[in-house]
């Protein structure tokens, strides 16, 4: 690996320490004004990652980042007016009051908006209404807590600056102090916020954005997720809020105006979204390009060219500053997705499956069977799912068919837990998971494979079965040694490194299958698992369908009809929602009945 | 109480849920037959309004100042179209992004060339009275517009061949292009259609609510939310969400305060998404 290489792979850890180290020490080497008003530009960058956290990497463009911020600002002044007055330090209560505010804050919004399952356009326009109603009310909002007075619009003034010593003698940090301070604090959070987004937790929140239903179907709590990662950037932004208050001496309702709402996105597009450093170059670049132009710039004027900018930037510039240096450097590089063309053809070693199938058994438990009793699923007058009642087995695989709109992936997706039966059991080894939700039912032991592969585009192939076999494993190094298993089986160790979206269909079909499999589940559910494959890769299929019908219970809906012949296994003909046949395959071959449905013949239509 | 005081609250909350009607229509039709939300929509209200003003000023009677408006905020709206909207056709936030660019420059745009306090126009004088209680009749006149202007739009998706065309193209985008309906010109049509309702909504509650360069983002933060809270079928929905919650918020207003109001009005919104997170109308079997 070149240094280049590996510059490239840590730039996320080497520029942004670089920065700081720059910024602590000029800061006492600058003209005092211009590192009072640099602190603000930091303090904003750290309020635009607080959005790039959840719009960058969650996927959600939140409009309330400026009313955690807000909030934060004014708790964490009425905090620091009181205390600071007793204590003289004013920075000790300032910022975890901020902290808190904005994180519960978050938590509520994000718990309402999530747990009911708003679409994206819903989740948006709420979080915007949040901030314009906080606008709305803090205009006329008047409340004396302690020595601090909120004054509706006049304001909260008497701020204390950042104070860092005790007692009576304690004095305001100077302006370049003040900016190490703020530069301090704001590295603290971002190196944090890295860290966490490296490790698992922020993996599942890129999952998540990538794939939602897929990240649910790997065993993960997507909810918890969510409200966790927006309470997180709640309460960043509610530390950079208090981090304002104390600089800005003053705070007012415009705190939540929209012109304030407006700059974060901007702050976050124009450094690069989802890079988590990009928002304080935005900041840094948008506040020293005003700073430039004169103070003129921030009176009529800045609004009017900041619209404009926000406007060319959606249209021209997606990726930002750093979207765009990466992109130009990356070219220079070898590119990792190459390996992806290099990839032979999958051939599944029944051998080295049956071990890995016997491990994940120990470790896991024996198979489970899959009962429906009377699953009654109605969309309107239609009613795909009919009181099916079956019964399914470890032993030899299980195949559901039968003509288009027969109901069996209505089915499969109701014993899933993506529809909602209205009546009905579904059971796995007697649990009644009818109603659970689908995390839930994956550690009851259930394994997913959708019609469709269903990979995160943007991680490796490594991430993606790490990120499978965590959720069930969850111990790092026990994750990397079934990833490894897996890896090899399929014969992806060549690609590991290759973002999963640049595989062909194919090898994501067996990506996505090599996903279950780290699961290692106890009944699986193969939703035509062999569509889109070729007459070698079907047979390869077929050898693994039933070898992993020995050790699990497998059910597998599929229209090719030769497929379903190899696999040797339990049929059964649903129509019209109903089961209308089972046997083995030969028998329903030479029924007349079948036929009949198959071929659309009058008699029994 | 007395019956006439609460007659007379019934029938003002009611012209405020017509009032918010109005306001809303345009963005219903955008985003029901776009899926955009335009978020600079209230500034569509604001430049028909302003449009409206100036040319009352110029002599033009009020009544013909607000054809003016309409033409002027759908050619404006169809400029926009043009240059912004269209190239980011099914990226939704970043259309959300740029309207509300968009929506922030015309803003500061409308500061710079009328300044923050502009003299409103009188409002046309006729009462209405309930007992001991008298109402001024303009805004109850608007009961009347917001119905004519929901049966204009119903009338013109329903009956006429540019309507049918724009449910098609959202409907069934592929097959109304493989049957020759040009999207893109469809799109910039109902883009400059529902400014062109905005811009009618600032003229004609022009007497009502004067023209200020911030007018926009009071009436649109509801007319989002009453969108919204509506979902896909979006014009009978929107009647219904604006009725119900402009109303009621203009209830509790008239018994509280106008923040009072203001919060009943977002904790409701709140509730019905919790309740319904794709919009009430997201499982009706009707398609307007």
């Amino acid at each position: 690996m070149t240094l280049s290489q590996r510059l490239h792979d840590n730039a996320g850890l080497v520029f942004p320490a670089v920065a700081t180290l720059a910024a602590l020490v000029s800061a006492n080497l600058i003209d005092p004004y211009l590192a009072y008003v640099a602190t603000s530009w930091v303090i904003f960058g750290l309020l635009g990652l607080s959005l790039d956290v959840v719009w960058g990497r969650g996927g959600f463009l939140s409009l309330a980042q400026t009313a955690f911020y807000g909030l934060g600002g004014y708790m964490g002044s009425v905090a620091a007016i009181n205390m600071a007055a007793v204590t003289g330090n004013s920075v000790i209560w300032a910022l975890p009051a901020g902290m808190i505010v904005g994180g519960l804050v978050a938590a509520a919004l994000g718990w309402i908006i999530f747990y009911a399952r708003m679409g994206p356009l819903q989740s948006t326009i709420l979080s915007y209404t949040f901030t314009l109603l906080l606008w709305s009310v803090s205009q006329s909002f008047k409340l004396d807590i302690g020595a601090a007075r909120i004054g509706g619009d006049n304001g909260m003034s008497n701020i204390p600056g950042f104070v860092l010593g005790f007692g009576e003698k304690a004095e305001t940090l100077s302006p370049a102090a003040g900016l190490m301070l703020v530069v301090a604090i704001s590295a603290a959070v971002y190196f944090l916020t890295r860290q966490l987004w490296r490790g698992t937790f922020g993996k599942v929140i890129d999952c998540i954005r990538l794939d939602a239903q897929k990240a649910e179907l790997l065993g993960y709590d997507v909810r918890r997720f969510q409200v966790l990662g927006f309470a997180y950037s709640g309460a960043v932004a509610g530390l950079a809020g208090a981090l304002f208050g104390g600089w800005a001496n003053y705070l007012n309702p415009s705190i939540f105006s929209v012109q304030e709402a407006l700059l974060v996105p901007i702050y976050v597009l124009v450094g690069g979204l989802g890079s988590l450093a990009g928002p304080f170059v935005g900041a840094l670049v948008i506040g020293g390009l005003s700073f430039w132009l004169g103070g003129g710039a921030v009176g009529g004027q800045t609004t009017l060219i900041l619209g404009i900018v926000l406007v060319l930037l959606v249209l021209f510039l997606k990726d930002g500053i750093l979207g765009a240096l990466d992109a130009a450097w990356r070219r220079f590089l070898p590119d990792p997705n190459d390996a992806a063309r290099s990839a032979g053809a999958v051939s599944i070693e029944a051998e080295a499956l049956e071990a890995i199938l016997i491990e994940a058994q120990n470790r896991a438990g024996p198979a489970k069977p899959l009962k429906t009793q009377d699953l009654y699923k109605r969309f309107g007058g239609v009613v795909p799912v009919n009181r099916v009642s079956l019964s399914f087995t470890p032993g030899r695989p299980f195949s559901l068919i039968g003509p288009n709109g027969a109901g069996k992936s209505s089915f499969l997706k109701t014993c899933i837990g993506i529809y909602d039966p209205q009546g009905g059991a579904v059971t796995i080894a007697g649990e009644d998971v009818t109603h659970m939700p689908i995390s839930a039912r994956v550690h009851a032991g259930m394994g997913v494979k959708n019609q469709k592969p269903q990979v995160f585009a943007d991680l490796t192939v490594h991430e993606n079965l790490w990120i499978a076999a965590h959720s069930r494993l969850k111990d790092r190094a026990a994750a990397d040694a079934v990833t490894g298993e897996i890896l090899s089986m399929l014969g992806f160790g060549a690609q590991s490194a290759v973002e999963a979206g640049a595989l062909s269909h194919g090898q994501q079909q067996w990506l996505d299958i090599g996903m279950v499999l780290c699961l290692a589940p106890r009944v699986v559910l193969l939703d035509e698992p062999a569509a889109g494959m070729t007459r070698e890769e079907t047979g390869e299929l077929s050898r693994l369908v039933r070898v992993l019908a020995r050790y699990t219970t497998v059910v597998v809906v599929e229209h090719d009809m030769e497929f379903v012949r190899t696999l040797e296994g339990h049929v059964t003909v649903l129509h019209q929602g109903e089961v209308f046949a089972e046997g083995d395959i030969e028998t329903l071959r030479a029924d007349d009945h079948v036929l009949d449905i198959y071929l659309g013949r009058r008699e029994h239509v | 109480m007395e019956i006439d005081y609460l007659a007379t609250v019934l029938l003002s909350s009611l012209s405020s849920a017509a009032i918010l009607l109005i306001a809303t229509i345009g963005l219903a039709v955008v985003f029901g037959l776009m899926g955009v939300i335009n978020l600079a929509h209230g500034e569509f209200l604001m430049i028909g309004a302003y449009t409206a003003l100036t040319a009352t000023r110029m002599g033009v009677p009020f009544a013909l100042s607000i054809p003016i408006a309409v033409a002027v905020t759908m050619l404006i709206g169809a400029l926009v179209e043009i240059l912004v909207i269209n190239r980011l056709y099914g990226r939704i936030f970043d259309t959300m992004l740029a309207t509300w660019g968009i929506s922030i420059a015309f803003y500061q745009l409308a500061v710079l060339i009328f300044g923050t306090v502009t003299p409103g126009i009188g409002m046309p004088r006729f009462n209405v009275t309930i007992g001991d209680y008298s109402l001024a009749g303009y805004p109850l006149a608007m009961i009347a517009v917001a119905l004519a202007m929901a049966g204009f739009v119903y009338l013109l998706m329903t009956r006429s061949v540019y309507g049918m065309k724009a449910r098609a193209a959202i409907q069934e985008p592929e097959m109304a292009q493989a049957i020759g309906i040009e999207a893109a010109r469809v799109n910039t049509m109902t883009f400059a259609l529902g400014c062109g309702l905005a811009g009618f909504a600032g003229a004609v509650l022009l007497p009502i609510v004067p023209a200020t360069p911030s007018m926009g983002f009071a009436f649109v933060i509801k007319a989002f939310l009453a969108v919204v809270v509506a979902g896909p079928v979006t014009l009978t929905g929107s009647v219904l969400t604006t009725l119900g919650l402009g109303g009621g918020a203009s209830i509790t207003a008239s018994f509280l305060t106008s923040v009072a109001g203001d919060v009943f009005f977002f904790l409701i919104t709140a509730a019905l998404l919790w309740l319904y997170p794709l919009g009430i109308s997201a499982r009706w079997r009707r398609k307007l």
